[in-house]
């Protein structure tokens, strides 16, 4: 099987998924005790106008068929309209998740530009001081609750040091930039705002590595034991054996074998972040789709979590696909 | 290749310096902008929609109602005062209401507010039958005169009517939106994110999630607002909003938590404005189940409460006890009210008449909705079980809340209440007339005749002092009978940067601005 059928057969098994996690989705949801009417409404609504909203938005109709619409409706591209706002919500969601993407990218970059240099730096200097710091350097990002480091790093960054700017995308005064990518940073440089751009990369450092510092953690004790790993094998031997110079035997050799449990995680932490982090967008106030679903759930609002699922659902399977991919990129032995 | 990677870290900390300069920052904000840190974005900007005060912090400076609350040696009152109108009389059977209207205000577009604005805006409202419609009950129709004109003809004489005109429900609409609808929707789709009022503001941007802009508005007809600008940010976080305010990047945070507020009020550019409000917080007891329909059980409820330290270490003295339902500040109030005292050997005493002379088992309700609610739960657990009361604790999502209270479905239920307009209305025949059981006031199903009759009565005189005779004496039975406990009306908090003025506190307005009237020194 070549590497394109491979995908397109990947792709297509995704259609069952997709229908399997909106149709838990909405059970789930629909389970909750509460009538989004009375949200709507308000508490003193008359049952008349409850039953004019239930009938707007086809509350009233039976649970099956409330489904099937939403399939339809959603093979049409159109993921309704928010029960809350009556924004429809693909429109919510595109402001919401560009946010959310661009925190994740952020974070990742993170972790693969400390990530990957500390894990080689670890492995490479076992057991002597490098390592030991590193070491302790996870174990802190693997214990470390997310809303105490945000908090910490605030207090620190943007209240002692006054270095870098609070919580939010960019300061109040500057203007949004066009909405091309809803990446402030890209679309500032394709703006070519570079004031613009230099205010959202300074508001987006800190929750970024807040972010990444789990997955951070994570990934360099990663990187470390299967950098050691694979450091003892035969045919690192013989490289050395040969004479090859240690970065050659470490940077090439080793290193690219050691990558396959790494990318596994990255690609795993990726699907997960797109989801939304709900503590860290908090936190710096970050518009993603982490705060967008604790409101939405708060209302009951049935469209938005479930566009929220199925978009986080989507991005997950997405992900593992594209790990597999990188898996057959990094290791020629790997087919399907 | 040595070169190559000089040049690549040179590049890399060249953009890590550039991140990190400090310079595009404002060191404060400037005089003719104010910033406030809120805790969520609006849901809706349709005044005919909402009920919600963080809705109608950005409704209010846009639009302009008939009528508006006075202001009094700079504290905001619950009686009304011109706006838009300038005059208005009502007939002597109080079913019709005839306001003349100011002359010369427009909307943006040039479109004047007259009479047919006025028509339109209520009438859609009416139309789309949301939240605000429930407080125009009374209301049959209303007719345009002359352009100046307009008249509102009630189903049965309404006293508080002139007050509801004050609220969101009577903001005026420029009739032209009505060319926004999409289908069915009477602009809803459209109001919901856009504005278009005659008031002093009018909405600049809204990035959701982020910040909404208001700015002054050309043409207003009153005098020009000295604050050109009002940016409220949206910050979810009640520690950022307060370093943000520490820091001078904010001028008004709403909602810190009472355990921040003595180190806040360290810091000698922030004042803290505290207000009586009018926002309550009372037990629901079903009263059509058993032993809670036994009114000794009820009293005994009452008594068992210490009051004293709820407030005290809950509220961090944040609050004082109610006196019956109308809180004090809303005319009606009777300071001379009945008042339950905690008496532990008195509830006991009325549980033994009861027939719970060995205790009983009740369940209270609550939900995450207010963050002390856990501890008031807890503290009532403990008062009870000092009268022999077993409570149990069941703490779930609001709407599942809302569905157990709306179905009869529950025993004891923490709630909370704050009045949409300013009439003991509001407090008293929306709590205790029968016909309004459930959600819409009456949540403990409390069912009495008599008090049914006077407080219809009381809906409807024109004569004040009647009004108030008749609602001072359904208090005292509503006291007596004791449907809820009456906990505690809560104090409001504002916190805001020292060189702030002007700013008033109406208790009908809570977290809300009145940004036209405020300046920075």
């Amino acid at each position: 099987m070549s590497l394109m059928e491979f995908v397109f057969r990947r792709l297509a098994a995704m259609i069952p998924v997709v229908i399997g996690v909106t149709l838990c989705m909405f059970l789930i949801s629909h389970a909750i005790a509460g009538d989004p009417a009375i949200m709507i409404a308000g508490p003193r609504a008359s049952a008349e106008t409850l039953e004019t909203i239930r009938r707007t938005h086809g509350l009233d109709q039976p649970l099956y068929k409330q489904y099937f619409r939403y399939l339809s409706d959603i093979s049409r591209g159109y993921l309704g309209e928010s029960i809350r706002n009556r924004r429809p919500v693909l429109q919510d969601l595109k402001v919401f998740f560009p946010a959310t993407l661009e925190l994740t990218l952020a974070s990742m970059l993170f972790c693969l530009l400390l990530g990957l240099p500390l894990g080689v730096l670890a492995a490479v200097r076992r057991n002597r001081l490098a390592d030991h710091l590193t070491r302790l350097f996870s174990v802190i990002g693997v214990s470390t609750p997310v809303f105490w480091l945000g908090l910490m790093l605030l207090l620190l960054f943007y209240r002692h040091l006054d270095i870098l700017p609070g919580s939010g995308r960019i300061s109040v005064q500057f203007a949004a930039p066009s909405a091309v990518t809803g990446l402030y940073l890209v679309d500032a440089l394709l703006d070519g705002d570079l004031g613009l751009f230099r205010d959202a990369a300074r508001h987006i450092l800190l929750p970024a590595f807040c972010l990444s510092y789990v997955y951070l953690a994570i990934i360099t004790r990663i990187v470390r034991s299967s950098l050691i790993d694979s450091l003892e094998q035969d045919y690192i031997v013989t490289a050395r054996a040969n004479g090859l110079p240690e970065w050659r035997v470490v940077g090439l050799h080793a290193f690219k074998n050691s990558l396959i449990p790494t990318i596994t995680i990255v690609g795993l932490s990726f699907g997960e972040l797109l989801g939304g982090a709900i503590l860290t967008e908090t936190i710096f106030n970050w518009p993603g789709m982490g705060k967008y679903v604790v409101d939405s759930a708060n209302y009951l609002d049935y469209p938005a979590i479930m566009a929220v699922a199925l978009v986080s659902s989507l991005a997950y399977v997405l992900l593992n696909l594209l790990v597999d991919v990188f898996y057959a990129l990094v290791n020629p032995q790997i087919r399907y | 290749m040595k070169t190559l990677k000089r040049r690549f870290v040179g590049a890399v900390l060249l953009a890590l310096g550039a991140v990190f300069a400090a310079g595009a920052a404002w060191a404060a904000t400037p005089k003719d902008v104010l910033v406030v840190g809120v805790s969520s974005d609006p849901s809706t900007l349709d005044p005919a929609v909402t009920i919600d005060n963080f809705d109608m912090r950005e409704i209010f400076p846009v639009y302009d109602r008939l009528v508006q609350y006075k202001v009094v040696n700079g504290l905001g009152t619950t009686a009304v005062e011109p706006m838009a109108a300038e005059s208005w009389f009502a007939s002597q059977d109080g079913l019709t209401w005839t306001f003349k209207l100011k002359p010369g205000i427009t909307f943006s577009d040039q479109t004047p507010l007259d009479a047919d604005a006025v028509k339109y805006s209520i009438d859609r409202m009416m139309a789309i039958k949301m939240g605000p419609a429930g407080n125009f009950d009374s209301l049959d129709s209303v007719t345009v005169i002359d352009p100046l004109t307009v008249r509102f003809n009630l189903k049965h004489p309404f006293a508080p009517f002139l007050q509801v005109l004050a609220t969101n429900g009577g903001s005026i609409v420029n009739p032209k939106t009505a060319k926004k609808a999409k289908g069915d929707d009477l602009a809803q789709g459209w109001l919901a994110q856009n504005m278009d009022g005659s008031g002093p503001y009018r909405l600049k941007e809204w990035l959701l999630g982020e910040r909404l802009v208001l700015e002054a508005r050309p043409g207003y007809w009153g005098p020009a607002p000295a604050l050109k600008q009002i940016i409220i940010r949206i910050m979810r976080e009640p520690s950022d909003r307060r370093l943000a305010l520490e820091k001078g990047d904010i001028d008004i945070t709403e909602s810190i938590l009472v355990d921040q507020l003595p180190q806040l009020e360290k810091n000698p550019a922030v004042r803290i404005g505290r207000y009586d409000g009018q926002f309550v917080e009372y037990v629901y007891l079903n009263n059509t189940r058993a032993p809670l329909n036994d009114k000794r059980v009820r009293q005994a409820l009452s008594y068992a409460v210490d009051y004293r330290g709820l407030i005290d270490h809950v509220l961090q003295g944040y609050g004082a006890q109610m006196r019956g339902p109308v809180p004090s500040g809303m005319w009606g109030h009777n300071p001379k009210a009945f008042q339950y005292k905690r008496d532990v050997a008195k509830a006991k005493e009325l549980l033994k008449e009861a027939g719970y002379g060995n205790g009983l088992t009740l369940t209270l309700i609550y939900s995450e909705r207010r963050a002390t609610w856990e501890q008031i739960a807890t503290l009532l657990q403990s008062n009870f079980a000092e009268i022999g009361v077993d409570l149990k604790l069941e703490m779930m999502a609001n709407p599942a809340l809302r569905d157990r209270v709306a179905n009869k479905n529950y025993e004891l239920c923490l709630g909370a209440w704050s009045p949409d307009f300013g009439d003991p209305y509001m407090f008293a025949n929306l709590w205790f007339d029968s016909q309004y059981g459930g959600m819409p006031g009456n949540r403990s199903y409390y069912s009495n005749p008599e008090v049914d009759q006077k407080l219809r009565r009381a809906a409807e005189a024109g004569d004040a002092d009647e009004r108030l005779k008749l609602y001072t004496e359904v208090q005292d039975t509503v006291i007596e009978e004791a449907p809820y406990i009456y906990l505690y009306q809560l104090k409001a908090i504002v916190p805001m940067r020292k060189e702030v003025e002007g700013f008033v506190f109406n208790p009908l307005l809570e977290s809300m601005y009145n940004f036209a009237t405020m300046r920075k020194r």
